[in-house]
């Protein structure tokens, strides 16, 4: 069953990374694997083969030292599917096969990694000192240096191939879990507070685009009716940036608002949207603006009918002046 | 089914409900006319509550109410439209103009309770 579901995963992978039979084919143009290449790989099979199991080991030994490769070290099971994909690799390296089979291999051993947390430059070492012994193997049964190099070189076209995908798989999946953070935070619900009977506020942080405007729109007008809200407050000083559309949607929460009887204060607009807004072209003239939060609340406990007034300190008698209380 | 209208005090309170019809709402706006200016009454109040959309048709009856009543002597308020059908109004286009609004009767009694002028009562 995890089989499956990671199979599945491996295919969505591959459609986002758009790794298609023509774009596997541009991938082998661009390091320049070609015939003659292919005769030289099939020359060393035997010797990467013969070791492969060697070399995979001396890739994960290689690993120790470093920090992040922890995770993927101390997961036993982790490590054992390492291990078994990384020979499996080095099998399929010199096989002379390299379609969408060997491309989807690479995705899954890259996606391993990347789940693994193990950086880019900690992988591309190892990744490094695994072609070195393979080429030095090759060397020392090559039937001369020159010949051996040439062969060696061609394998590492498919090295660098492997690279470019694997590489590739890690930057996506961080993206990904960049996506996933930010939908994460687009999630967070724009909380409506309660400052006082019938005194609402909307603090809003971050960026706005339409699909959180309508949220915030949604949880206001609703939470008006629940709290039998008179005045709402809504505090936009941690908005960056605001574009037509969403100032758009902030005026017609505010009409949504006053149809249900209550009365909107937009407060802290910083000096870059005010700017925007009035560039925009927006009409201001039905909202009702106060700079800070401050004021927007004085504002706001004004409409409804608080009035707030400040403790009077009682003069007490002070035991130190000798005075002796009552 | 035409709209009843309640009085209660010196205030109308008509309550549209959902199976009211365009001719039923053009019927209330006749019968306001008349009767805010015979029975002296100083406040409408027509209560949306139950309603879960309002057209341009509804839209323009209620400013239509308002602006009437306002000329035979009485204000208007209108109370009880749901957060839904407001945010799709803006959407719309649709707006009451000067009409009050009010969340629910009680704060509609309170509106016009705010706009009576202070006559003192011998």
């Amino acid at each position: 069953m995890a089989e499956h579901a990671s199979l599945a995963q491996d295919a969505d992978v591959a459609h986002e990374m758009g790794l298609n039979p023509p774009a596997i084919e541009r991938r082998l143009r661009a390091v320049g694997l070609g015939q003659d290449d292919m005769v030289r790989i099939a020359r060393i099979r035997d010797e990467v083969v013969g070791h492969a199991t060697e070399y995979a080991s001396a890739f994960f030994n290689y690993l120790q030292p470093f920090d992040d490769a922890r995770d993927l070290l101390r997961n036993r099971e982790l490590i054992e599917q390492a291990r078994r994909l990384k020979v499996e690799h080095l099998h399929a390296m010199v096989a002379g096969n390299y379609g969408s089979d060997y491309a989807q291999q690479r995705l899954r051993l890259g996606m391993l990694y990347s789940r693994a947390h193990l950086e880019i430059p900690t992988f591309m070492g190892a990744f490094h000192n695994l072609l070195r012994m393979i080429g030095a193997g090759v060397l020392k049964n090559a039937r001369s240096s020159g010949e051996g190099f040439e062969d060696f070189m061609a394998l590492e076209k498919v090295a660098f191939f492997d690279l470019a995908l694997i590489t590739d798989v890690m930057v996506l999946d961080r993206e990904r879990t960049i996506r996933r953070q930010q939908e994460a935070i687009r999630e967070l619900s724009t909380p409506v507070l309660q400052l006082r009977d019938r005194l609402l506020m909307l603090p809003i942080i971050g960026m706005i685009d339409t699909h959180r405007a309508r949220m915030l729109t949604e949880s206001l007008l609703h939470a008006i009716r629940a709290n039998r809200a008179k005045v709402a407050v809504i505090d936009v000083t941690g908005v960056a940036a605001v574009d037509t559309k969403v100032a758009n949607h902030i005026l017609q929460t505010v009409a949504a608002a006053k149809l249900m009887g209550a009365t909107v204060i937009v407060t802290g607009i910083s000096a870059e949207v005010a700017q925007t807004l009035v560039n925009l072209g927006v009409d201001l003239n039905k909202l009702r603006t106060i700079g800070d939060l401050q004021g927007g609340i004085e504002e706001a406990e004004q409409l409804i009918g608080y009035q707030v007034v400040a403790p009077v300190r009682e003069a007490r008698p002070s035991l130190l002046n000798g005075a002796t209380p009552p | 089914m035409p709209v009843p209208i309640l009085r209660q005090g010196d205030v109308f309170i008509a309550s549209i409900q959902l199976e009211q019809t365009d001719a039923d709402l053009a019927k209330l706006r006749e019968d306001l006319a008349r009767q805010v200016g015979e029975m002296r009454v100083r406040g409408v109040i027509i209560d949306v509550t139950t309603l879960d959309v309002l057209d341009s048709y509804a839209t323009r009856m209620l400013r239509a109410i308002a602006y009437t009543s306002r000329l035979r002597g009485a204000r208007t308020v209108v109370v009880g439209i749901q957060p839904d059908v407001a945010f799709s109004m803006v959407e719309l286009g649709l707006d009451l103009g000067e009409v009050s609004t009010a969340l629910d009767l009680e704060e509609g009694l309170a509106v016009l309770r705010a706009q009576e002028p202070d006559v003192e009562h011998v």
